[in-house]
Parts: C-alpha cells; sequence; structure tokens
C-alpha cells in the first residue's frame, strides 16, 4: 500500500518532466529562423528598382523629345537596351556599381492573333546558380513604322516588355 | 524538479532572440523611399519648401515629387530645400519623413548620373541596415535665354525718339499653367524660379554714334501686373527673393550701373508668391534703360517665357540615383 | 497517503504552467519574423506598378486617339487587353465617354481597381 502511492508520485514527477522537456523541445525547434530569402525583402527592393528603371527609361527627357524604351525595342538593339538598363540599376550614390544582370523578352500579338515572345535580350553567364530572379514589365506603345521588320511588323501597336532581374 | 530547471535555464535563451526588430528597417526604408520619390509632400499649395523658419511646423510631410501624377520626376527646388541642413534639424526629418515612434537613425543620399547633385543626410550607415534604392529624373528650372539672334525682334523702330528704353518680360501665367502639358515639362513660376539672361548685350547697344559706345545704364527691373506696378524690396538685396547680376556683379534692383554683355535675373518663388497673382494673371518684368547724355542702348520689345523653345530653354530631366538606409 | 498525491498534481500542474507559458512566448517570437515578411509580400501583392503603368499605357493609347484609323485603334485595345490578361493574369476594361472622359477597371484576382478620369 506505501508502494502505491510513491509510484503515483514518481510517475507524476517524470510525467510533468517529460511535459517540460518535450514543450521545450518543441518550442526550440519551431522557432527556426526564416533566412533573409523567405522574408521576400530583397525581392521587393528589386521589383522597385527594376519598375522605376523601366519606367526612366519610358520618360522622355524633353518634352516631345525621344523615348529610349521605344527606339530600343524599334530597333531590336538588345545590347543597347541592356548595356542602358544595367547602367541605370547598378548606379548607386556611393559610385561603386552594383551587381544586377538582366534578360528581356518583348510580348507582342502577331499576325495570328496568337500572343508571342520575342527574346530581346537574353540571360549571361551568371544564369545558372543564380538567386530567385524578379520579373517587372512595361508597357510600350509603338506607332505606325513601316521601317519595323520581324517580328512586330509595322502597325501601331502596345507591346509588354518583361525584363528578369537577379543579383549574382 | 530536474527537468523544470533544465526548462528555467533555457528560457533566458529564447528571450534573446526577441530584439529581431532588425527586419523592420527594411519596410520603414521603403516607405521613406515612396514618399521622397514618389509624393510632392503636404502641405503642396503653397508648396511646403518655401515655408520659412516661423512656419516650419506646418509642414506635414516632405516630399521631393513635381506632383502626385509624376512619380519619380523630382523638383529641383524641393530638393535643395530637403537637403539644406542648417534649416532642417535631425528631428525634422525623423518627424516628416521617416515617421515611427522608434528614433531611427536615418542616411538619405541622392547623386545624379553626371555628380552634378551629389547631396547626403544623417549619419554613416553601420554594417546591417534596412536599405531601398530608387532611380529618378530631377526637373530643373527653364531659362529665357535673349541673345543676339533676337537682335531684329527687339530694336526699335527708326525714328523712334524717346529718351528710355523699356525691355519686358512677360509671364502670362493662363498660357503657362497649361493643364495639358505633363507636369514633368510644365513651367511654374509659383514653385520654379524664372531665370532670364541676356547676353550679347553688346550687340543692343547704340553703334552708330562716335565715339563708340561701351555700355548701357540700368536704371531699374521693376514688376508689373498689367498696368499696376507691384509693391516690392526693389532697394535691398535678398538672395532668397532673386538675385541679379550685371556682368557677373550682383546688385539690387535698382542698380544704376552700366551693363556691357549681359544681364541675369533669377527670381525665386519666394519673390514671385509676394504678387498677388492668380492662374490667369499676367507678370510683367520691366527692365529700363537710362542714360543722363542720350540713350545708349536700342532694345525694345516684350520677350514672352512660354513653351516656345526659341524664347525659353527648358533643360533635360537629369537621371539621378535616391538611396535610403535606415537602422 | 493523500498529501502526497496533492504533492505530485502540484508538480504536474507546475509543469503544465511552465509549458504554457513557453508555447506563448515561442508564439511571440514566431510573430515577430513575420512581422517583415509580411510587410514584403504586401507590397509585393499589391499591383502598384502594374496599375500605373497601365494607366499611362492607355492615356498614351488615347493620345493617339484621333490619328489612328478605326481598325488600328481596335487592333491596340485588344493588344492590351489580350495581352493583359495571358502575361499579366489580369482583367482589363477600358472606354472613353466623352474625348476626355476614359474609365478603366482592373482585376488581378485580388486587387480591383476602377476609373474615370478626366486626361486632357
Amino acid at each position: 500500500m506505501v508502494n502505491d502511492s510513491g509510484q503515483l508520485y514518481t510517475m507524476e514527477g517524470i510525467a510533468a518532466g517529460l511535459v517540460m522537456l518535450l514543450t521545450a523541445y518543441l518550442i526550440l525547434s519551431t522557432t527556426s529562423i526564416y533566412t533573409p530569402g523567405d522574408t521576400h525583402i530583397p525581392d521587393m527592393q528589386l521589383e522597385q528598382l527594376g519598375s522605376d528603371v523601366l519606367a526612366m527609361m519610358d520618360t522622355p527627357d524633353l518634352e516631345g523629345g525621344e523615348n529610349q524604351l521605344v527606339n530600343f525595342i524599334n530597333a531590336g538593339d538588345g545590347n543597347g537596351f541592356r548595356e542602358s538598363f544595367l547602367e541605370y540599376c547598378n548606379a548607386t550614390t556611393s559610385g561603386k556599381p552594383d551587381t544586377l544582370h538582366m534578360s528581356a523578352n518583348v510580348t507582342y500579338r502577331g499576325e495570328d492573333d496568337q500572343i508571342k515572345e520575342h527574346l530581346l535580350v537574353g540571360p549571361d553567364e551568371t544564369w545558372t546558380g543564380r538567386e530567385s530572379a524578379v520579373r517587372v514589365t512595361r508597357w510600350v506603345q509603338l506607332d505606325q513604322q513601316s521601317t519595323r521588320g520581324d517580328p512586330y511588323r509595322s502597325r501601331a501597336q502596345a507591346v509588354l516588355v518583361e525584363v528578369l532581374l537577379w543579383r549574382a | 524538479m530536474v527537468a523544470l530547471i533544465a526548462v528555467a535555464s533555457m528560457v533566458p535563451g529564447l528571450l534573446a532572440g526577441l530584439q529581431s526588430s532588425g527586419i523592420d528597417y527594411d519596410a520603414v526604408a521603403y516607405r521613406t523611399g515612396v514618399i521622397l520619390a514618389e509624393d510632392p509632400g503636404w502641405p503642396v499649395d503653397p508648396p511646403w519648401e518655401m515655408k520659412d523658419q516661423y512656419h516650419k511646423d506646418e509642414i506635414e510631410r516632405m516630399g521631393l515629387a513635381v506632383s502626385n501624377e509624376t512619380p519619380n520626376i523630382l523638383l529641383s527646388t524641393k530638393i535643395e530645400k530637403f537637403f539644406n541642413t542648417s534649416f532642417f534639424d535631425p528631428e525634422d526629418y525623423r518627424s516628416k519623413v521617416i515617421f515611427g515612434e522608434i528614433p531611427y537613425s536615418y542616411n538619405i543620399t541622392l547623386r545624379s548620373l553626371d555628380w552634378t547633385y551629389n547631396h547626403k543626410v544623417g549619419q554613416e550607415t553601420p554594417e546591417g541596415y534596412g536599405y531601398i534604392r530608387r532611380v529618378v529624373k530631377i526637373k530643373e528650372p527653364s531659362v529665357a535665354v535673349i541673345d543676339e539672334g533676337f537682335r531684329n525682334q527687339y530694336t526699335i523702330s527708326p525714328g523712334d525718339n524717346s529718351t528710355t528704353r523699356t525691355f519686358t518680360v512677360r509671364l502670362d501665367f493662363s498660357r503657362l499653367i497649361n493643364l495639358s502639358i505633363d507636369p514633368a515639362y510644365r513651367i511654374d513660376p509659383r514653385t520654379e524660379p524664372v531665370n532670364i539672361t541676356i547676353t550679347d548685350f553688346s550687340e543692343y547697344l547704340n553703334k552708330t554714334s562716335t565715339p563708340p559706345i561701351e555700355n548701357a545704364t540700368l536704371k531699374d527691373v521693376t514688376f508689373w501686373g498689367g498696368s499696376l506696378s507691384f509693391p516690392f524690396p526693389y532697394d535691398t538685396e535678398n538672395p532668397d527673393l532673386y538675385t541679379l547680376s550685371l556682368d557677373g556683379n550682383p546688385y539690387d534692383l535698382k542698380p544704376e550701373a552700366p551693363v556691357e554683355s549681359n544681364i541675369s535675373l533669377v527670381l525665386k518663388p519666394a519673390a514671385t508668391s509676394l504678387f498677388p497673382l492668380d492662374q490667369n494673371s499676367i507678370l510683367d518684368i520691366l527692365f529700363t534703360f537710362e542714360d543722363t547724355d542720350y540713350p545708349h542702348t536700342n532694345i525694345t520689345g516684350i520677350h514672352y517665357y512660354d513653351y516656345n523653345t526659341t524664347n525659353v530653354t527648358r533643360p533635360a530631366l537629369k537621371p539621378a540615383v535616391l538611396e535610403v538606409a535606415i537602422w | 497517503m493523500a498529501c502526497m498525491n496533492e504533492d505530485g498534481q502540484w508538480i504536474v500542474l507546475m509543469g503544465l504552467l511552465v509549458a504554457v507559458g513557453l508555447f506563448f512566448l515561442a508564439l511571440i517570437i514566431n510573430q515577430s519574423a513575420l512581422v517583415g515578411q509580411t510587410t514584403a509580400e504586401g507590397v509585393l501583392e499589391f499591383p502598384k506598378n502594374d496599375i500605373r503603368d497601365l494607366r499611362s499605357e492607355i492615356f498614351d493609347y488615347y493620345d493617339r486617339y484621333d490619328d489612328l484609323t478605326d481598325s488600328e485603334r481596335q487592333n491596340n485595345v485588344e493588344d492590351i487587353v489580350r495581352i493583359s490578361l495571358e502575361r499579366m493574369n489580369a482583367v482589363v476594361h477600358f472606354w472613353n465617354g466623352t474625348p476626355e472622359e476614359i474609365t478603366i477597371h482592373y482585376n488581378n484576382g485580388v486587387t480591383v481597381y476602377d476609373e474615370t478620369v478626366y486626361h486632357y
């Protein structure tokens, strides 16, 4: 009779101890730290920057002046576009340039009423093993221009420029 | 009992990670970046950058954008006012741009890609901080340059025997405040300086007389609205309101001094706000030349300060980078 | 005998209290890490740049309205609507009442934006 109560006491003590240890273990393992990438903060910073750069390239410096983005698309000048875009987005106030890379394509509605994409700037050697990329877009209004060849053709149309931006 | 002691000793380790407000800094930096790059500030009319030391409390929010329809286009007068650390102290920046209850440390920098604008406010950045970078374009004030190309237009007709010569620059607000022009390219004398530069003034001198004359005397510069002369502190030099320089030397608005080659008048928006003007008024700036013996110059006429590109040069928008760091 | 059982129960109760307290602490710490995450995700989720860009494009189209032929106008509208649906995952609908009054409707499944504006 004295053994039973002692065993009950011991078992309750052990059960309490187990509960506390188990809880402590569970809690310590659930408060795992989020890596900076999980918080999507770098994605937000890159997306805002990319949108800004495309918007600024789409704004003529003088009223009725040249629109850089429209000129690049009309000429199909992928290299010029890449250089200009990277110049804007890698510029910092201290003068030491950032290390961002980009690739771009243009989405248009083709002759057969299908939505098609045309590669304007291909990805470079940092494409594999990179951090997650961010996509920014900008609408461009193209005027009727008979000298504009494939693939957009000469009619006046609206196209969408999509740029993938990543840090390498 | 032993388990209780073991757990109790693990608790301080848990609380140590609670000070993780480092993730909040990026959000505050983003918000500050949006306020600076996309918001014109409040109050917007009359604009916050024209408040003087006594009305500083009326500024609720400092934003650098030209208007709320033109995000990422910044106004040069707002930039100059914002980075004026003798006017604003750190507490102003915290309460009018950064907001929030915690006193954040900040570092806001703006640089144009050609290095003509290179401003910084705040402390040096530590190892880890919240950060955002924006790409913007800066709108600079327009200039009316009157060079010798206008000589035929602005010379008196022969047979005119008047002794004083007046040259007028006319700002027609109903033409300038034109809503169909994008605010990024609009000329608004209420918020931006008006710059009138007469170069090649030697071409406007009376060449026919002998001995050849070298200069003409500028008697005064006055401001008129229709036929009403506007009261103005013409006698005192006040760089906050205007700068007048004749051949590179500064003068007040009643110089009565000889001019050889160029006249430059910059009328700041603080001065324009002293005149009773609305969207339909006309502001005339009269340059009166009078010499003691006979008129040394033949200049006359009205130069319209409007959107005609030969009359007024509007400089190109300047690309720039804005960075905000918060910690 | 009775008092010994109660002692044991005290221990279990204390253990349970400590466990609950630890759960509460852990919840607070978890939430603090989420503050930054939901802020950035909220920013990414709201299509601020998409809507601004779309408005700017529609205004550009209406600026050119008088210079385009009827079929060109239709083509342009069709471009914007189709490409929005396919690449931007957004349903876009816009028209003009009187020449300057433009109505825009945008819906990307999460955010709906309607606007009627006078564009000179």
